[in-house]
């Protein structure tokens, strides 16, 4: 059992070393309620002098540790005077708050438009692109060719185009039965040819044709 | 061998027959044998609190000596299993009790042959009173949310506190010049316990560990009754804190004892509480004492680790 006035001023309130501004304020009003003016529990354990000493303490602790800079300054004197371990003041690691919802980075981390179009313009591979220029009729699955070259995802593709992902797969496997209407799939047919830095009017065309054709002989 | 519990308490008023009454029924109730003695000798009333009057023994019996086993002055009461020896034919001078008297008592109830004991004790701090608290295997101090309550109560646990170091002096014959400091005061003005203890550990500091280890033997449990819903109710926990922070002893909080106004009607009616309001908040805070109390006799490790001198 130490004496009081041996305590230092994390251990009249009893916390830890690294305890947080609420845990002080907690712990100082904590205190109060004990070693206080009005409290009957100072008053029935200690004379006068005692509990003015004692209060006197408490405030001086609860000042120091509260100031962040005084704080600092008593915790070099801490250590320096050997009463506590250096290693201890390190913070506590601040938690991680959890994602509510995974589903749209089904593979681990979203990876942001602007590096997907940077990898995308890095590339810069004509040959792919001219290839897909050359066909007169496009498939998804050359548009899928065109996507796998430029070593992107179906869902990175989502998440720059924000076209959904089974309407993205629909157009990559001429699911004609899925597709959207031909305004909406022209548009998307547009932004997809434009992430990927050919010309939009080429693609539509080829591909609407393609899928016609696919019409016509089933 | 028979499980003491002694109530105690410095304030007058607080319940401390009232509490050692109604533990002792639902002490009982657990199937256990139970006896009650009213050790307030000055101000004997156990036996009211229990609805029981014209008492044929008592303590009175063993104390001169026409009864030479207390047992055989114990009276049934109206609960099975639960029995009292009360004072209140004893002579109205008892109060004073002699020494050799004393110890003869505390011997006796040691040999009674039943589980519990319950020692009702009197307010104030009496030789008397801190002995028989020290023979109890587990001491209960009582107390109410008043400053006037707590500040007798903290008395209360240091007289107790003191007692038991003086004892521990004389037991094992620390030098005489050590054994001054817990007589000696300054000036005439009462010292605190906590500076005896510290003086002694200073003079003799090759057995303050002994002394350290024989105060941590002595075990308060605090009750505090009449708690009302809007009062801080970590009031307990907060004194029980701050004294295993200043003694060595080990002191723990039981828990609150709610009010009831209906307490009041019972020892009107002369009526036992728990008996004849069993279905009160009140009530269940006895039976959730009781329990607490038995389940911590059977973990202590043995009776060797308690307040009584072996």
């Amino acid at each position: 059992m130490q004496k009081f006035e041996e305590l230092n001023h994390y251990e009249i309130f009893e916390i830890p070393i690294n305890a947080s501004a609420f845990e002080i304020r907690h712990a100082y009003k904590e205190a109060l309620s004990i070693y206080g003016d009005d409290s009957p529990i100072s008053y029935s354990f200690f004379t006068e002098e005692e509990s003015k000493e004692i209060l006197y303490r408490v405030e001086e602790a609860f000042s120091t540790l509260i100031d962040q800079e005084k704080r600092e300054l008593y915790n070099k004197m801490l250590v320096r005077e050997k009463k506590i371990d250096p290693a201890s003041l390190t913070k506590r690691r601040q938690q991680v708050p959890t994602p509510l919802f995974s589903s749209k980075t089904p593979s681990g981390a979203a990876i942001s438009k602007t590096i997907i179009k940077k990898r995308i313009k890095d590339k810069n591979l004509k040959k792919a692109e001219e290839a897909i220029l050359s066909k007169d009729m496009i498939s998804g699955d050359d548009l899928k060719q065109l996507r796998k070259t430029f070593e992107v995802k179906i869902e990175d593709l989502f998440e720059v185009t924000r076209i959904s992902v089974s309407i993205l797969k629909a157009i990559e496997n001429d699911d004609f039965g899925t597709l959207p209407p031909a305004v909406y799939l022209k548009n998307f047919l547009k932004t997809y040819a434009e992430l990927f830095e050919v010309d939009p009017k080429q693609i539509v065309d080829g591909y609407i044709k393609n899928l016609n054709h696919i019409k016509g002989t089933s | 061998m028979t499980h003491i519990f002694a109530v105690g308490g410095g304030k007058g008023g607080t319940g401390k027959s009232f509490i050692s009454a109604n533990l002792g029924v639902m002490l009982a109730k657990q199937g256990k044998k139970v006896v009650l003695v009213d050790l307030d000798l000055g101000a004997p009333n156990l036996h009211t609190m229990m609805g029981l009057n014209n008492l044929k023994t008592g303590l009175n019996n063993f104390l001169n000596n026409s009864v030479k086993d207390l047992s055989l002055t114990a009276v049934p009461t109206k609960i099975p299993n639960l029995y009292i020896i009360s004072s209140i034919r004893c002579s109205l001078e008892v109060g004073n009790l002699f020494y050799a008297q004393k110890q003869k008592i505390i011997r006796a109830i040691s040999q009674l042959p039943t589980d519990y004991v319950v020692l009702d004790l009197g307010a104030g701090t009496t030789y008397n009173t801190l002995d028989f608290f020290l023979a109890s295997h587990q001491g209960l101090s009582v107390f109410t949310p008043e400053p006037t309550s707590i500040q007798n109560t903290v008395r209360f646990i240091k007289a107790v506190y003191l007692r038991k170091l003086k004892h521990i002096l004389k037991q094992h014959a620390f030098p005489p010049a050590v054994k001054e400091v817990g007589y000696e005061s300054d000036d005439g003005v009462v010292r605190s316990p906590l500076d005896i203890v510290d003086s002694v550990m200073r003079r003799d500091p090759a057995r303050a560990e002994l002394l350290q280890k024989e105060l941590k033997k002595l075990r308060f449990k605090l009750i505090l009754n009449q708690y009302r819903k809007h009062m801080d109710e970590t009031l307990g926990n907060k004194i029980e804190k701050v004294c295993n922070r200043h003694f060595y002893s080990q002191f723990q909080f039981m828990g609150n004892i709610a009010y009831n106004e209906r307490v009041y009607d019972s020892i009107i009616a002369r009526k036992i509480f728990v008996a004849k309001y069993p279905y009160t908040s009140t009530a269940t805070d006895f039976k959730n004492l009781a329990n607490e109390m038995t389940e911590n006799n059977v973990q202590a490790p043995a009776l060797k680790e308690t307040n009584a001198k072996v």
